[in-house]
Formats: structure tokens, sequence, C-alpha cells
């Protein structure tokens, strides 16, 4: 007989009950959902991206549905962390889940500050980095596709902050483990792996993008075998430990996240259409673990038998 | 005053469907919540078998039979998502997230009401007339398509005994032409006194019935139906500008959860073409 499975897991000094996480972008400021979601199932809330200053974001059309996938740019739009610390986390901080503010920034003095006053607040557990995004003119994208920027912004919210830094890293480079080991080298406690890649859908009647950013993000199922295999690289070349991200719609996505080296994953476009389905993938996450005999994920981790 | 019910996700059951030719169909679901929804307020559908398509679609609620736990929604399949709720068959199961939004607000004894409906977007003014005679305010329906075919809801309303204009863009059915024409004699007719326009339909409609309430002086609600992802505000793909009195500009703010039904003096038109 084996104990029951536990599902706690430690991202560095960050402790979660679970490791399934609610994505950047998909799940608001948590409060929003907090009517139709019980959040004290879900690991952390990794925040909307925020800035010193709100912004109103991209024009629509925003969103445009694809084969399993959503390819978005909102633009960031969000009320400013200063905002968020005053009028919104004291009610989040109410739940229990753990916090997790994704940090943006058009300089890179721009994200420590954030990352400073995100860092004073009480009830934040974590930083997250957010280095790409594809739907702004300035920043996001442009630091996570060069490793020298990417080494620059890191270190300067490592020295902002005694939280644990968690940089997001874009697919939309050619070597995701140069990213991953600048990341690590600049003192980041974990990798977020990955953001949307960078996608165009034409309306072929008016020959326009359907968004009127012109390109945008591409999440959910469709992307998923693309961010397993850059998860299972990224834990390859670094020892800090991987949060895998890309089109997690049930346990068996989130499973191949962990066997391919992640410690933690999080749910991010399903959130818009199965706002409910952390229960299901503990449950699912849970099962698996008994049938295998695991008593912790850390078994699971990396354990990917990959043909030589 | 009932409390507004909050919103529920729940797997529940196709209980009745009718077509109505075309693309068009009723459909009733069993779901406790989104039966007490008020008029104006809305449903995110998919159907429970898992597909190709992720994201729900928003249905406005055209009726509601709290005592039964059921709601009817009026559709036309336009798109693949939309498509496969009007695809599902009595007894099929779909993942129904509601009542969500804001509805048209409650109605006052001493008000007259103009709801104006273009094509598919008649449908919550027949749950809406439900609460008018319950208050007793006057009301009338100016329902309006591009031809006959495009005005399914006809036999439906008739039936509630809604008092109503027709006009059709091609004059095969009601009269010839906009919506705009007949509510604009209407109010030309009207007595003197408090009143308001409801509009739901195409942008085009909805800003040209907002222009004429501004210049009659009345107050006008519009219930915008921008692309929406989540229904919750999180996605913020519907969002919409709103222009708030003390704002030094208009914001983007979410339609799902600030609307859909806003003050027309309060929105920027136009939104972009969004459908």
């Amino acid at each position: 007989m084996t104990a029951t499975p536990t599902l706690s897991v430690e991202i560095g000094a960050l402790k979660l009950k679970n490791p399934f996480m609610a994505a950047s972008g998909t799940c608001g400021y948590g409060v929003e959902i907090a009517h139709a979601v019980d959040l004290s199932t879900i690991g952390a809330i990794v925040t909307k991206g925020l800035y010193m200053a709100a912004r109103d974001g991209c024009e629509v059309p925003r969103i445009a549905e694809t084969p399993s996938g959503l390819l978005n740019a909102i633009g960031l739009q969000g009320v400013g962390i200063r905002a968020f610390v005053e009028k919104v986390l004291p009610e989040l901080r109410t739940h229990d889940t753990a916090v997790i503010v994704n940090v943006c920034g058009e300089s890179v003095e721009e994200y420590a500050e954030v990352s400073r006053i995100a860092s004073e607040a009480e009830g934040v557990h974590a930083l997250e980095v957010n280095i790409s995004c594809p739907n702004v003119k300035t920043g996001g994208i442009a630091f996570g596709t060069d490793p020298k920027m990417t080494h620059e912004v890191v270190s300067a919210v490592r020295r902002a902050s005694r939280l644990p830094v968690i940089p997001k890293l874009s697919p939309n480079v050619t070597d995701i483990t140069v990213f991953a080991r600048a990341c690590e080298e600049a003192g980041a406690d974990a990798i977020s792996c990955v953001n949307t890649f960078l996608g165009l859908a034409i309306d072929i009647e008016t020959r326009k993008p359907k968004l009127a950013f012109g390109t945008g993000g591409l999440s959910g199922p469709a992307i998923r075998p693309l961010a397993v295999r850059m998860t299972w690289q990224a834990a390859r070349a670094v020892k800090i430990p991987i949060i895998g991200i890309g089109g997690i719609a049930n346990a068996s996505d989130a499973l191949e996240f962990f066997i391919a080296g992640a410690r933690a994953v999080q749910v991010g476009t399903m959130n818009f259409s199965r706002p409910n389905v952390y229960t299901e993938i503990e449950a699912g996450v849970r099962e698996y673990m008994t049938r295998h005999g695991l008593e912790s994920l850390d078994a699971l981790t990396g354990s990917l038998k990959f043909p030589r | 005053m009932i409390a507004r019910p909050e919103a529920k996700d729940r797997v529940c059951r196709v209980v009745a469907r009718e077509s109505l030719g075309g693309p068009y169909a009723l459909l009733t679901f069993e779901h406790e919540e989104v039966s007490r929804a008020e008029a104006g307020q809305f449903a995110m559908i998919q159907p429970a078998s898992d597909g190709e398509l992720i994201l729900r679609r928003p249905f406005s609620i055209m009726d509601t039979d709290p005592d039964a736990g059921r709601f009817t929604i009026f559709l036309k399949a336009i798109g693949p998502g939309s498509r496969a709720v009007f695809d599902l068959r009595e007894g099929e199961q779909a993942r129904v997230l509601g009542p969500l939004g804001h509805g048209f607000a409650t109605p006052q004894r001493d008000e007259r009401l103009f709801l104006v409906g273009g094509g598919y977007g008649v449908a919550p003014f027949a749950l809406f007339s439900t609460a008018l005679r319950a208050s007793s305010a006057p009301f009338h329906l100016f329902y309006g398509g591009r031809s006959a075919s495009e005005l399914p809801l006809v036999a439906e309303l008739e039936a509630r005994g809604i008092p109503m204009t027709l006009s059709t863009d091609d004059g095969t059915r009601g009269e010839a032409g906009r919506v705009t024409a007949p509510l604009l004699a209407a109010l030309d007719r009207a007595e003197p006194g408090r009143a308001r326009i409801c509009a739901c339909g195409p942008e085009a409609m909805m800003h040209a019935v907002s222009k004429i309430a501004a210049e009659r002086g009345i107050a006008c609600e519009v219930s915008l139906d921008p692309w929406m992802g989540c229904g919750l505000g999180t996605c913020l793909g519907c969002v919409v500008k709103i222009q708030d009195p003390g704002e030094p500009k208009p914001k983007n703010r979410p339609a799902c959860t600030d609307g859909p039904v806003f003050d027309a003096t309060r929105v920027v038109w136009p939104h972009g073409d969004h459908r």
C-alpha cells in the first residue's frame, strides 16, 4: 500500500498546496472569477500583467478562435501595480490560494519598480516576470528574445525583490535553452515555460488580419506538443524548477508536462471555457499517482523515457 | 425583491428544441440559476462533448421558467460555435455558465418603453415583456430584419400578445425599410411623459437608435454584442469603449461584466467591425 499521494510542491521558497496554477491573463486578478470558481482548488493565481500605470490595451477585435486554439492580442490591459495592491489584493489575499504577480515593464527600471512595490505588499507570494508578451509595441517580447536583455531584466527584478522570481519565457526563439540559462544565471528561482506563439489569422474577404493589432499570441491545445517539447528542453538545460504551460485541458495533459520535466503547471486558455477544470485535473492526477504508486510528484518530474 | 442569482457553471440537459426554419431554433435547458435570469442577461454555452472548439458562445436569455428551473434561448447559427449549439438535440448535454451580465433596467410604472429588436437581437424582449407586464409599464416592440425569413420569432412573440410593429428592409413582411422608421413615427405620436428606448441588434441599428434617443432627449439602453471569450471579465476580448462622466477619456470595459446592456449615452461608437 502506498500513502495518499501528496500534491504539494515547492518552487524554490514558494510552497504550493497543489501544482496547478491559473496562468496570467486568463483569470484576471482572481477576484473576478471567485463567484464562479472555488479559488481554493487552485495552487496559485498568476495575475494579469501589471505595469506601473493602468493600460487600456489593444483595439477590438482582440480574440479569434482557431483550430484547438485561441489567438489573442489584448495588449496587457490592466489597472497598474498600485491600484492592484490597494484595491484588489486585500480581497484576493482572503482566498486560500497563492498570489503570483505578473510583472511587466517598458524598461528595466519599470520592471524593478513594479517588482519592488509588489514585494512590499502583504499577500504576494512570488513574481512572474513577463518578458514574453507578443502584443505590446514596447517591452514584452523584446526582453524575452534577446538573452542579454533577459539577463538584465531578471537581474534587476532579482535585486528588487526577495520573493521567488519566475521569468516567463517566450517560445518565439530558436533555442529556448539559451534563455533558460540566462534566467538561471541572473538568479531566477524558476521558469514559466511558455507564453503564446506569435500567430496571424486572416479574414480572406477583407484581406485584413482577424485581430485589430495584426498579429497575436496563439494558445490552447494547438500549442501543447510545442510547449511540452520546450519544457523538456528547458528542464534539461537548467537546475531550477520549470513551470509548464501550454494548452493544458485535463489531467493527462498536465501529466505530460510533469514527465517532460515540469515541477508545476499553469492552466491558461481553458480557464475561459472550463473555469472549474482544476478539480477534474487534481482528481485525475491523484488517480494516476495512486495507480502508479507515486507518493509525490517529484518521482514523476523529468521521468521521460526518451529514445536514445 | 428577489436576489439576483450568482452565475453557476453546470452541465445540463437540452429538454426541448424547436426549429424555426433555416438557421434559427429555440433551445430549452434545465439550469436553476439561469431560470431566474433577468431580461438582457446571457449564458455562455457549448456542447458538453469535447470538440475542436474551445470557447463557449454567449446567448441571450429569451425566456425563463423559474418554477421548472428552465430557460430558453433563441439562436441563429452563424459560425461554428453557434452551429455546435444549434446542432444540440433534445436529451443531449451542454455546459452552461450563467446568468451573466447586467440586463435592462427594471421598468417603472410611469415609464413608456419602446423596444427595438433587430434580427436575432429581438430575443431578450420576449423575457422583458413579462417584467413590463408585471410593472404595468406600457410598451411596444419594433422588430426588424432584412427580409421576412429573418423574423422567425414573430409567431412566438404574437402568442405572448406583445404589441409590435414589423419591418423588413426588402418589404417582404411588415413595413418596408429600416426599423427606425416606424420607431420615429411612434415617437412622434407618443404622449408626452417619461420614455425609454431599449435596443438590441446589429451595431449600426443600435447606433442609429441611440442617435434618435439623444436628439429627442429620451433615455436609451443598448445591448452590445461584441465577440466574447469567457463571459467572466477575464479574457478582455469583448471590451467596448465606454465614456463615464468625470473620466477624461473613454475606457475599454468588458461588455460581459459591465454590460452587455449599457446606457447609450456612455457608449462611444463604433466599436470596430465585431458582430
